[in-house]
């Protein structure tokens, strides 16, 4: 039945998607995601398909046009389950009134990685990271300012560890060795190792990170996450899962989930230390070539870590 | 390779980072062949020095300038010699005199495509595109500005530099047409295929999240894009004739499957679009496409040509056009 209609995991990935959202068969969630599904983003954590359905519906009321075009399918396989990092690209125009306020007639383009396990058809586990911080400066908003105003409107509290629940999927990803690659230079960098970019990258290196900021070159990369890491000093870099593939026409390459938890207590990328207790939840992509990595698309939520800062400071 | 390479690829991004990063810019006496030649979008050199002056002319107007060497698709062997597809990012800060008139203090970042013949490891033959529309941009000029603002410094419609175009240009020795791979022959037919305005192909063959790039750092996603992007050239000039005439497809191991080709249109300026209204100036347009395939098709296209010389062109002959003009 499943290998009827899909070809392969991937296809399976990528068709549900545009099933979901650009087809409007917003009610086939009833049958792709399990009835139970709990659903990570740092912006919260969703448990079941009804609220799953609910945002859906909320996002395509706010931006009608929304594509979702999907780069790439990074997966691996476990006993309880398949593990597909998704990444994809997402414009829309801002034309109707919704999470982002009244209508903007703006447009933004930016990715998304959603990292979903799969058992029988069905996606019953998730995590997934959207770039926010690009949605916001390109509807014309500053990130810290629309956090504020989320934090006064209330609503869910951001994704933090001690709300987690098992949702059923244990597995840790492959043992490939781009994944374990890509894990070691990550670990390097966020042990202050950043001489780890100078050698692990190309040089022609080509990095997409949060906020739709595209660079160009190995110091792009170092100023990516040098201004994360000094943003949180003292917090524990873990690894939480790690898939690396090669073959099939595309480059080598790797997928991470990882976290960041600690105080908000180094100036960096978020301003004036305040001492907040921040979790950040990181999701990236590498493709590797004959000089290193070359490619490289990480993603950090800033709204939902702003929306901790704030929170602590009492400045919203 | 002789020598101190591993491959036709290190050696092509060693000897581009010696020239220019490391200073060695003498060294082309060595790496460029004394009678080379050397076409790029702007026009044709022959010989090294030629190269060499150009090279430190582009130094002294970008003194921090550094070439970020992306990809090298490449064909040949050692025994005949290899063709190397070099695409690029060049980075540096507008502080010198030069070319670009007084120094700006501004940051430039734009893509480069050079196709070069390696011959016992000296470059004998080359053809190049700057994305030269970017780099006058970010410097604060439009393409048919700065077009016109050359040919004024150049001396005039009867002295300025004649962009490249097959009347102007030199047989050098590289006589070869790529290789017979079948991902050459796929980019090869989708090209021809848009150029014969099957524009659907690009919805058939491409990626839905294809993401282009174009002159102009000109950059998006998705089949409409790349339709939308390759119509607009294409209408400026309906009737140019198409021709492929270099062709490279690879399937190595720990890389994207892609293919390199380089191609022109030669013809009129007969259709309304970026260059204006329609003036039946004869135009060339050399034009150079890398791409890279994966399981959902085309996914990846980076393509140049060079529009502020098809502006000189359009100029040189009709120094009275503009864009706006009614």
């Amino acid at each position: 039945m499943f290998w009827d209609r899909w070809t392969d995991f991937p296809d399976y990935i990528i068709g549900i998607t545009k099933e979901i959202w650009e087809d409007r068969g917003i009610a086939t969630l009833h049958e792709y995601y399990a009835p139970d599904i709990v659903m990570r983003t740092p912006m919260g954590l969703t448990r079941g398909n009804q609220g799953v359905i609910a945002g859906t519906m909320a996002t395509i009321d706010e931006f009608p046009d929304r594509r979702l075009l999907a780069e790439d399918v990074i997966w691996s396989e476990h006993a309880t389950g398949h593990l597909s990092s998704h990444r994809l690209i997402t414009s829309a125009t801002h034309t109707r009134p919704g999470v982002f306020g009244p209508a903007t007639g703006r447009r933004f383009t930016i990715r998304v990685i959603a990292d979903c396990a799969a058992k029988d058809g069905a996606i019953f586990d998730e995590w997934l990271v959207r770039d926010y911080g690009g949605i916001a400066r390109q509807l014309g908003f500053d990130p810290r300012e629309v956090a504020a105003r989320l934090l006064r409107e209330g609503g869910p509290a951001p994704f933090t560890p001690d709300q987690d629940v098992d949702g059923g999927y244990h597995g840790r990803g492959n043992d490939n060795d781009w994944g374990l690659q890509y894990e070691d230079l990550l670990t390097r960098i966020m042990g202050a190792d950043f001489r780890a970019i100078h050698t692990g990258y190309d040089r022609a290196v080509i990095g997409e990170y949060p906020g739709g900021v595209q660079g160009i070159g190995r110091e792009q990369a170092v100023e990516f996450w040098l201004g994360l890491r000094s943003s949180f000093p003292d917090a524990t870099f873990r690894i939480h899962h790690r898939i690396g593939m090669d073959g099939g026409m595309l480059s080598p390459r790797a997928a991470v989930r990882w976290s960041l938890d600690g105080t908000h207590s180094g100036w960096g990328s978020f301003g004036r230390p305040s001492g907040a207790k921040v979790h950040v939840m990181g999701i990236s992509h590498a493709e590797f070539g004959p000089w290193g990595l070359r490619r490289e698309y990480a993603l950090i939520d800033e709204i939902a870590i702003w929306k901790q800062i704030l929170n602590h400071t009492g400045e919203s | 390779m002789a020598s101190r390479f591993a491959n036709l690829p290190d050696y092509i991004q060693g000897v581009t980072w010696e020239i220019w990063e490391g200073r060695q810019i003498s060294s082309l006496h060595r790496a460029y062949g004394k009678d080379m030649v050397a076409r790029s979008t702007i026009g044709v050199m022959t010989g090294n020095e030629d190269v060499i002056r150009d090279t430190l002319a582009s130094l002294a107007a970008f003194p921090d300038r550094q070439i970020y060497g992306d990809d090298v698709i490449w064909s040949g062997s050692e025994e005949e010699g290899y063709l190397s597809s070099h695409r690029s990012m060049i980075i540096g800060t507008h502080t010198g005199h030069g070319v670009f008139g007084p120094p700006t203090g501004r940051r430039v970042a734009a893509r480069c495509i050079a196709d070069c013949y390696v011959q016992d490891d000296v470059i004998t033959d080359e053809w190049l595109c700057y994305d030269m529309a970017a780099m006058v941009q970010q410097l604060g000029h439009s393409p048919e500005a700065w077009a016109r603002a050359s040919i004024a410094r150049e001396g005039g419609t009867e002295q300025a530099r004649r962009p490249f175009a097959p009347d102007i240009d030199l047989p050098g020795p590289y006589q070869g047409r790529g290789n017979d791979h079948p991902l050459g022959h796929r980019l090869a037919e989708i090209l021809t295929r848009i150029m014969a305005k099957d524009v659907a192909v690009i919805g058939e063959s491409y990626d839905r999240a294809v993401h282009v790039w174009h002159p102009g750092d000109v950059t998006g996603w998705g089949i409409p894009f790349a339709e939308a992007q390759w119509m607009a050239l294409r209408t400026c000039f309906p009737d140019a004739e198409f021709r492929i005439d270099h062709q490279i497809g690879r399937a190595d191991a720990g890389e994207p499957d892609r293919a390199a080709i380089r191609w022109s249109l030669t013809g009129h300026h007969t259709g309304f679009g970026a260059y204006g209204a329609p003036t039946g100036v004869p135009v060339h347009v050399m034009g150079f496409t890398h791409a890279e395939f994966g399981p959902w098709g085309l996914r990846r296209e980076f393509t140049l040509w060079d529009p502020v010389s098809i502006w000189k062109q359009i100029l040189l002959a009709r120094p009275d056009h503009a864009y706006g003009a009614l």
